[in-house]
């Protein structure tokens, strides 16, 4: 077998195998799944750098069982860390809110990316 | 010849002055300050259960009273540190309508027991099973402290140990 | 007073001498002679490791005449935690640091001691005892670790709890510090082929030598710290982004990525500019790390008391970036090659992707730490840059690298020919199909376990291929077949393999770890997560050195004590000692919760409605964990064998 018409087997079954896969990929939008995503961004509140999730600390119980509860009652996920931002301060949250000046948190690492990927640009134009 | 490279150098040089300058003039994480939490300014969230020695207490039977609601721990050091502080304080103005109360944080009802007999403690404490109070006040560690007005308003929070003189000062710009 | 002045003499001599050194290599340079500066290295080093000496007298006997062993040691601390109380505070692990420093630069001026006339030699020379200089300084003045008690003490406050309960105390810290300071090396010889103007690639690759054996060193250390956070902090992780851990993994990434950049650089005589700047940087970062970590700037479990030296830190790291980046603006531009890189996804190009993605992502750590600062000082409030921002960057990193280590090792130079490419990954591409099936038909669904398994075993495959090419050019060669581990790649694809088996254990336990909290009376059993969980009852163990609750679980029919436990001394404080059950398959992380009843001997928490001689128990099941501790493993086996590999002029060089 030639090597292009190798390659175009393989290429053929990646595809079959990547539409198997995508096709039934679990879901992600059922409350368990909402519920652990939200438990995951929440700081646990006596602890430096551990989640909800992964704490076990009373306070960190009582807002595992607030969360539950407000995802069953139906509040949005944007919301429900509104709120608990608005008991406990911005420092709840794992990962600081996008507005403000948490836009910066996104915005350098992709400019950053940029000017490296254009020097090594340059560096392969460069004869 | 080009002078990318010294471009460049004098670019990360610029901001390499203003990163360290940034960094040296930190302050490392120090003790009790007024913080502002999120809290301040709007009704304080409810605060009722059983205190220590037996007894309920109820934040809402204190409307009309200056409350001070002191979030502790047997297990945190600025709690020792600040227990026979409150305690002078509690006692000093008990006939002032000023009332003291403390949340149990995290801890074992029997250590709290032992921490408030050890250090004297002459204000009541509530014990917060499941940390539901301490959610509700969005305390993160002890010691915390929330000062609430006549009115049910918190108008100031503390965070680490606190004295009797600030206290008293908190107090004094609340009333006027 | 006596030990006092014992280990500031002692301090005093090799500061001292460290600043002999310096003026003897400055007389050397002026007068063009040959240094023999190695005399000044070694009183230096006698006199530090008089002053540790002293110390760990100190601490062993439990003299509490010095305010730093009433600080960390008690009568009732054990050997082990005596000796390693040494670096549990600021001030002695200053005195690890410069006796790993001292050690290194007698080490180096002995390793070059034929090309002590090398004026390269002679200007490194003086840049280490410039550093070291620096750091026995902060020990003769601000950061003493002999300062006297003026009160007679009886009694210590012993070290603090997490720091006695595992002897991976006694391994972590002083791998890691190895690490750093072994960095400083790359760094004094970057600064003195900048002065001469001698970037001869032979220096390059002679300084990846000593950066690859302080990386692998580096790399051991911190997966040691990652398995010693998971034995005692009771969550059952491994790394938590806190702000000392990335300070750590700064300098490693920049390291890493200058490994790979001057492979380059011997080949093709390319990025020498580049090379510089990241022996500059991890050493640059490594400082920064140690003002992270003593600071008090940043709040962290692992960091030392604030005190006075962050400003001194940070004076010191601006020196040595300033001192880099102002030679490479002098010099930098002469040393560009003046051939380039030919194709983008030639072997060159995608060591460019590589330089671009490992110091992309120490920016983005970077910003993600002192972000928290920023923030204060801007908006005047507080935030927590926590693992879900830094896991949000760092996927997409690792789905690349993955990429570029399946293809780099296959790819020619120079030029790609995709037909030899195809030829060469045909294999590995078919194995990582065949894996995904398999996966799906045993029921992983999640789209980005099947990515990560599917590009792993491709990465695997290309490592598994040039280690099949180095045999085979062996048995060629009519050596034996364990010849073929001293080639030139070898390490480095034993390396790659277990960053592969650590990129699967890492995806695999965080993707499918479940945690469950149990309830159990004495004597009950339950199964959580396929596991049969007994509880037998309690066990107390009281002895002079600490107090503990035990339970006694079985998990499996394996014997586990989960357990409270309370050191003496006055740091005292209750902390979870987890129990785990470790498998090839999982780990079982058990802990104790909750008991019932009042609960008051123990220390745990109190759960309200439970009964007496019932406990909450957490059950955390985390598959194929075990498998990252032996992927660190290999990283080392990998650094060695590529320390040890055949140097250029011997036969048979790939």
């Amino acid at each position: 077998m030639t090597i292009v018409r190798s390659f175009r087997l393989w290429c053929l079954a990646f595809v079959c195998v990547l539409a198997v896969a995508l096709l039934d990929a679990p879901s992600t939008a059922s409350a368990q799944v909402r519920i652990a995503h939200l438990e995951s961004l929440v700081k646990c509140p006596a602890c430096d750098d551990l989640s909800v999730a992964q704490s076990n600390a009373t306070s960190s119980i009582a807002v595992r069982h607030d969360i539950t509860r407000r995802v069953y009652e139906g509040e949005s996920d944007n919301k429900i860390l509104t709120s608990l931002e608005a008991t406990y301060g911005t420092s709840i949250l794992l990962s600081p809110s996008t507005s403000g000046l948490g836009l910066l948190l996104w915005l350098v690492p992709l400019g950053v990316l940029l000017a490296l990927a254009v020097a090594g640009v340059r560096m392969v134009r460069r004869r | 010849m080009k002078r990318t490279v010294t471009m460049i150098c004098v670019v990360v040089l610029a901001i390499v002055i203003a990163f360290s300058g940034f960094l040296a003039t930190r302050k490392p994480v120090g003790p009790a300050t007024e913080a502002p939490s999120p809290l301040l300014g709007t009704l304080a969230p409810a605060l009722k259960g059983h205190e220590l020695g037996g007894g309920t207490f109820s934040l809402r039977r204190e409307r009309g009273n200056i409350v001070i609601v002191n979030f502790w721990a047997s297990w945190c050091p600025p709690c020792i540190q600040e227990a026979p502080e409150l305690s002078t304080y509690a006692w000093r103005v008990r006939t002032h309508g000023v009332v003291v109360v403390g949340v149990v944080f995290n801890d074992t009802v029997s250590s709290a027991t032992a921490f408030a007999a050890h250090y004297g403690s002459l204000y009541p404490s509530v014990i917060d099973p499941g940390g539901n109070i301490a959610n509700l006040y969005g305390v993160t560690s002890p010691p915390t402290t929330f000062v609430i007005n006549r009115h049910g308003r918190v108008v100031a929070t503390l965070l680490g140990a606190t004295t009797a003189t600030q206290l008293a000062a908190v107090v004094a710009k609340v009333s006027s | 007073m006596t030990l006092t002045w014992l280990g500031r003499v002692a301090l005093y001599v090799a500061f001292l001498a460290t600043l002999g050194g310096i003026i003897h290599q400055v007389i050397s340079l002026r007068a063009n002679r040959p240094s023999r500066s190695i005399r000044w290295a070694l009183v230096s080093l006698a006199g530090i490791v008089g002053a540790v000496g002293v110390m760990q007298f100190a601490l062993i006997t439990h003299n509490f005449s010095l305010a730093y062993v009433s600080e960390n040691n008690a009568t009732f601390t054990p050997l082990l935690y005596s000796i390693t109380g040494m670096w549990s505070a600021l001030e002695g692990s200053l005195l690890l640091w410069s006796l790993l420093l001292c050690a290194i630069i007698v080490l180096v001026l002995h390793y070059y001691r034929r090309r002590s006339q090398d004026p390269v030699v002679s200007w490194a020379a003086l840049v280490l005892f410039g550093v070291s200089a620096f750091f026995l300084g902060l020990m003769c003045g601000p950061a003493d670790p002999f300062i006297h008690n003026a009160d007679k003490v009886l009694q210590g406050a012993g070290p603090n709890a997490l720091l006695q309960d595992n002897p991976l105390v006694a391994i972590h810290p002083p791998l890691l510090y190895m690490g750093f300071v072994g960095f400083t090396v790359p760094f004094a010889f970057a600064i003195a082929m900048l002065i001469t103007g001698r970037v001869h690639d032979r220096w390059a690759l002679e300084q990846r030598r000593w950066t690859v054996l302080a990386w692998g060193v580096l790399s051991v250390g911190v997966v040691l710290g990652a398995w010693w956070s998971y034995q005692v902090l009771g969550w059952g992780g491994f790394w938590g982004w806190d702000p000392v851990e990335n300070a750590a993994l700064l300098p490693w990434l920049t390291a890493t990525a200058y490994i790979h950049s001057v492979i380059v650089q011997d080949r093709r005589g390319l990025f020498r500019v580049w090379n510089l700047s990241l022996a500059i940087a991890t050493f640059a970062l490594t400082v920064l790390g140690t003002f992270f970590t003593r600071s008090g700037v940043l709040q962290s479990v692992h960091a030392f008391s604030s005190s006075t030296l962050g400003p001194l830190l940070i004076g010191f790291f601006f020196v040595t970036v300033a001192l880099g980046v102002g030679l490479l603006a002098w010099r930098g531009d002469r040393l560009r090659s003046p051939v380039g890189v030919d194709h983008p996804l030639s072997r060159e190009g995608l060591f460019i992707a590589n330089n671009v993605l490992f110091v992309g992502f120490a920016v983005v750590v970077l910003l993600g730490t002192v972000f928290p600062l920023l923030y204060e000082a801007v908006n005047g409030g507080q935030v927590t840059v926590g693992t879900p921002y830094f896991a949000t960057v760092a996927v997409p990193m690792s789905i690349v690298l993955l990429v570029l280590m399946s293809l780099a090792p296959l790819v020619g130079w120079r030029n790609l020919d995709v037909g030899v490419l195809w030829s060469r990954i045909r294999v590995s591409a078919w194995a990582s199909l065949i894996m995904v099936v398999a996966l799906i038909i045993g029921g992983v669904r999640r789209p980005m376990v099947l990515l990560a398994y599917f590009l792993a075993t491709a990465a695997a495959g290309a490592a598994f291929r040039t280690l099949r090419g180095a045999f085979i050019a062996a048995k060629r060669r009519h050596q034996p077949w364990y010849d073929a581990l001293r080639g030139p790649s070898a390490g480095g694809m034993v390396v790659h393999l277990g960053v592969v088996v650590m990129a699967l254990a890492i995806v695999t336990s965080t993707s499918y770890t479940t945690r469950n909290e149990v309830t159990l009376a004495t004597g009950q059993s339950t199964v959580v997560s396929g596991q049969y969980v007994t509880f037998h009852g309690f066990r107390t163990v009281k002895d002079s050195l600490e107090t503990a609750t035990q339970l006694r679980v079985d998990v499996n029919h394996h014997a586990l004590l989960p357990a409270i436990t309370t050191y003496g001394g006055r740091k005292a404080q209750p902390v979870g000692t987890p129990a785990i059950d470790s498998s090839l398959a999982r780990d079982v992380y058990v802990t104790f919760d909750a008991v019932g009843g009042n609960g008051a001997a123990s220390g745990a928490q109190v759960e309200g409605d439970l009964p007496a001689g019932s406990v909450v128990l957490g059950v955390t099941v985390e598959p194929l964990l075990a498998w990252l501790w032996i992927g660190g493993l290999l990283l080392g086996v990998g650094s060695a064998l590529s320390f040890v590999r055949r140097r250029q002029g011997d036969e048979g060089d790939a």
